[in-house]
């Protein structure tokens, strides 16, 4: 019985845990990332995963000068709504691809993802944003 | 006596015959069936979620939650606004109905066949809404389904659905982080209509005697896309789960990547 307190916080801890980390695969809510913080992440694309309901980038990089590189997991919305918002398709951003990426970050420092907001080719100085709420209309051409 | 023996070869026969009827079939469409689709509004092209007002709806229009899912609610939006949303739709499985029409941030596109209207989703092959419109009843048991059983009929041009046989486990969802399962016995009517020529509505009632108090009503608004680059491509929500990898003979597979609770994929540690 003294035993079953300690099992259930950590239980509890776990799931607090799970919640609060970057969830990609599924229709999740953004409310993980900090979007009161803007940081700027340069590097180059390792991973592209081009999949609903969320694309996903893995980004090797730095947000401060100094840094050493490391992997940064990237997302944002699906397919379909970045043509929609921005005219990003498929092979927009490839691999090995050097990017300058506007990010909201994770609120757990433990972890290194974001949720981009604008994503810019360094070789051409092209640009995508991302936001869906801002493109509401119909027959966009 | 007589009279009596042929009144029970009678009914021998008339069960004998009940039980050697055929099957109910769906007829081949008509040509006339095919020439009336092109009497109905013009629902073509790619509709896309109007976000910004299910995101306004949460704080507007909260459905009559009974007091225990009202707390559970109030419960996951707070552990949201901390930063902490708990994830409802894990593991790929569709969204279902309604939270499919609530809170989906994917396009859809419409089919007119005869006796039919079907409904695609963009996130995944299996966002699928069939609504048989050839005058069908709900069958009496319908098998539970993510979706439900839907039957329709056209009003002018208002499809006017009814929706039924969802399982217990499917969302209300208010949010991509905020709802509960309907726990049976759901029923969803729905009035779908172009607003504007371009916009299209979805007047939805639902009644949920397991978590809602009375039906709630909202209405959801769609924007039509016909530019061919907004075609909805096909969407694997399951691929987000794997990478591209090439194996030891040289063949292009895909890897599963590590994942965690709720099938979600985790970000990098950052390095100390």
């Amino acid at each position: 019985m003294k035993r079953l307190p300690g099992t259930l916080a950590l239980f509890c801890t776990l799931i607090g845990l799970a919640a609060g980390i970057g969830t990609v695969a599924a229709h999740h809510s953004a409310a993980m990332f900090d979007q009161t913080k803007l940081l700027t992440l340069t590097g180059s694309v390792v991973e592209l995963r081009w999949t609903n309901p969320h694309v996903t980038m893995l980004v090797n990089g730095t947000v401060k000068d100094g840094d050493q590189p490391s992997d940064w997991l990237m997302e944002t919305t699906s397919p379909g709504n970045l043509m929609r918002v921005s005219g990003w398709g498929r092979n927009s951003v490839r691999v090995g691809d050097k990017v300058v990426i506007d990010m909201a970050p994770l609120r757990d420092p433990e972890k290194q993802g974001g949720l981009m907001k604008k994503v810019t080719l360094a070789a051409t100085g092209q640009s995508f944003d991302t936001n869906i709420r801002d493109q509401e209309k119909p027959d966009i051409e | 006596m007589r009279n009596g023996f042929v009144v029970l070869l009678t009914l021998m026969a008339a069960a004998s015959s009940a039980q050697a009827a055929e099957p109910v079939k769906n007829p081949p469409p008509t040509a006339q069936q095919w020439a009336d689709l092109a009497k109905l509004p013009d629902w073509s092209g790619v509709w896309n979620p109007k976000i910004t007002d299910q995101d306004a709806q949460v704080k507007t229009n909260m459905p009559p939650w009974t007091p225990k899912a009202a707390a559970q609610i109030a419960t996951m939006l707070a552990a949201e606004k901390a930063g902490r949303p708990p994830p409802i739709f894990v593991d790929c499985l569709p969204e279902g109905m309604p939270s499919w029409m609530l809170v989906s941030h994917n396009a859809m596109e419409f089919l007119f066949t005869p006796g039919r209207v079907t409904m695609l989703g963009e996130s995944d092959g299996n966002r699928i809404r069939r609504i048989y419109t050839d005058g069908r009843s709900h069958p009496d048991e319908p098998d539970p389904t993510f979706h439900g059983h839907s039957i329709g009929h056209w009003e002018g041009g208002t499809l006017v659905v009814d929706t039924v046989g969802v399982v217990p486990q499917a969302y209300i969802a208010i949010s991509e982080a905020a709802g509960v399962p309907n726990n049976g016995d759901i029923h969803i009517v729905e009035h779908i209509h172009l607003a504007t020529p371009d916009i299209l509505n979805d007047d939805l009632e639902i009644t949920a005697p397991h978590v809602l108090t009375t039906t709630w009503k909202t209405t959801r608004i769609y924007f039509r896309q016909r530019a061919r680059k907004f075609d909805i491509v096909e969407g694997v929500c399951l691929q987000g789960s794997f990478s591209e990898k090439v194996d030891k003979d040289g063949n292009a597979v895909f890897a599963p990547i590590s994942k965690e609770w709720g099938g979600n994929m985790t970000a990098p540690n950052a390095p100390h």
